[in-house]
């Protein structure tokens, strides 16, 4: 097959894939999904001739970097708009007060936020896109060793915030509280 | 209790059958955007680049001096400065290079672990010199706005690659990215272990490690003009409130950094720039006013360069930061395991991460 046709049959197979990545990502901003899934294609279809042989962990580690760019440029966006103080979405996620209306894992992605983008990253790539060391190595451009090295620091990270909100649940609150309204970020 | 990781995975915004991103056949607007590309005028090549999708390198880097040869030629940069190497023990030398052929003839199951780097040797009899009297003294050392900040990075870096079935391994590079007038610039990596000039090496650019020579080259890549006014790409103010804000940009956070995350921070940052001295200035006062950072005395770094340190203690590891005593520059950070953690083969004292930034 030509680069032409290896690409095309890429994007057919994991064009959904890399969607559920992106707007993992976003936060819920799925209006803007499928600009950046656009933006990722296109930066792949340049770099065809190096699409490897299984390409998703690689399309992901291209999506990773536009989100980058898409989430700086919402970044300042929306900080235009906090001056402005204009516009609903300028105001991000609110503090929730009855847990109740929390989302399922709501907390669990508040511990998540503690964590530097390196680590989210590394952690949502293994449980949330199901990657293998090898692959999580292949997206983050990294070597497998230095990649296992990151995800057992990330977890070790996230187990701390999370037997920390653990604690703060049994000093009394009902469901571990959120008190960092928090864009939820790529790494 | 269900672990971290099953924690997460239930915690999945957008599962694999979501409504509108479940598997299946393409919609119209991907079906468009595909013909748009497989029809469009684009059948150039973008330059290789290790790094998907990434225009400017993000990779930390290690590397190694182009000690004796090569590397700044290659790079037409200047030569790093007086190198003498910290001498390990040669029995450890010797250690390295027998447990590294091993690792290479044996098999898995009986691959013994290359010997991390120790730590630096704190003189604990020193005085130690405070944070704030440091970033004194590199105000002082500021006033003439001399050096001054350069783009680009020169660093030896030693990692360590650890796999749950394989014993730990330490990866030693050394990695130089020079900017040119035009915005394009070059990155070099190389294998080498100042420590242990002329040995093999470790590398793992394949995936597994192997010995190669000193100084292969495990990557040099040219990339185009680019540009970028967002942190860590855009200059680094020299004001410590503004680097401040700067270093928590550059990591993507909308809350202020905690002490680990804003040491992270400052390895991006000097991994993307040569500071001057107004910048190593702002980050010595910063640094200075960040909590739990605390004076331990003199070390010799692995470069032999002498310096302050000073030491975050942090869950399981800790952090070292090592500045020049009369400048207030951050010439390296060393992150030793403190605890002994069987699974990944990694013990108490064992230096996870070595980073000296050069000039």
């Amino acid at each position: 097959m030509s680069n032409d046709e290896i690409f095309a049959a890429a994007y057919r197979e994991h064009y959904w894939a890399v969607s559920r990545y992106v707007a993992r990502r976003l936060d819920g901003r799925t209006s803007e999904v499928e600009e950046v899934v656009a933006e990722v294609f296109t930066v792949a279809w340049r770099r065809r001739s190096d699409l490897p042989a299984s390409p998703l962990p690689w399309l992901y580690g291209v999506a990773r970097n536009c989100l980058s760019n898409a989430v700086r440029g919402y970044g300042r966006r929306r900080r235009l708009l906090d001056r402005l103080g204009h516009d609903e979405t300028a105001h991000g996620r609110q503090i929730v007060d009855s847990p109740d209306s929390e989302p399922p894992g709501a907390w669990v992605h508040d511990a998540l936020a503690r964590l530097s983008p390196v680590d989210q990253e590394v952690l949502r790539l293994t449980t949330w896109e199901e990657l293998g060391i090898d692959e999580v190595a292949v997206a983050l451009g990294c070597g497998s060793r230095a990649a296992a090295m990151r995800l057992h620091r990330a977890r070790r990270r996230l187990r701390a915030e999370v037997d920390r909100m653990r604690t703060t649940v049994a000093a009394g609150t009902e469901t571990p509280r959120r008190d960092t309204p928090k864009e939820q970020r790529h790494g | 209790m269900a672990d971290e990781l099953e924690l997460l995975r239930r915690a999945n915004p957008v599962p694999s059958g979501a409504p509108h991103f479940g598997d299946g056949p393409l919609d119209q607007n991907a079906e468009r955007r595909l013909d748009q590309l497989l029809h469009s005028e684009d059948r150039g090549q973008s330059p290789h680049s290790e790094n998907p999708g990434r225009s400017v390198p993000s990779r930390r880097l290690t590397g190694r001096r182009p000690g004796r040869t090569s590397l700044s030629r290659l790079l037409q940069g200047r030569r790093p400065g007086r190198r003498t190497r910290l001498v390990w023990a040669l029995a450890t030398a010797a250690v390295v290079a027998v447990t590294a052929l091993a690792l290479l003839v044996a098999g898995p199951n009986t691959t013994p672990a290359v010997a991390a780097p120790r730590p630096l040797v704190v003189r604990a009899d020193a005085t130690p010199v405070s944070l704030d009297r440091l970033a004194e003294r590199a105000a002082q050392a500021a006033a003439d706005g001399s050096p001054g900040l350069r783009k680009g990075t020169h660093v030896q870096s030693w990692s360590m690659g650890m796999s749950q079935d394989k014993p730990p391994v330490t990866l030693a590079e050394e990695r130089i990215v020079r900017w040119k007038a035009d915005d394009s610039h070059t990155e070099l990596v190389v294998a080498t272990d100042p420590r242990h000039p002329g040995r093999p090496i470790l590398s793992d650019e394949d995936g597994d490690p192997r010995l190669v020579d000193d100084g292969h080259v495990i990557s040099k890549q040219t990339f185009p003009p680019s540009w970028s006014d967002a942190p860590p790409e855009s200059p680094p103010p020299h004001d410590a409130t503004r680097l401040r804000a700067y270093l928590q940009e550059a990591q993507y956070s909308d809350t202020p950094l905690t002490t680990p995350q804003l040491l992270d921070a400052v390895g991006v940052l000097l991994d993307h720039w040569t500071l001057g001295a107004r910048e190593h200035a702002a980050l010595a006062r910063l640094l200075a006013d960040t909590e739990g950072l605390r004076p331990v005395g003199r070390v010799t770094d692995r470069l032999d360069r002498r310096g302050q340190a000073y030491v975050y203690d942090g869950s399981g590891a800790r952090r070292m930061l090592i500045m020049d005593p009369v400048t207030g520059a951050v010439l390296g950070l060393e992150s030793t395991a403190t605890a002994d953690e069987p699974e990944w083969g990694l013990k108490a004292g064992d230096v996870m991460e070595y980073s000296a930034w050069m000039r």
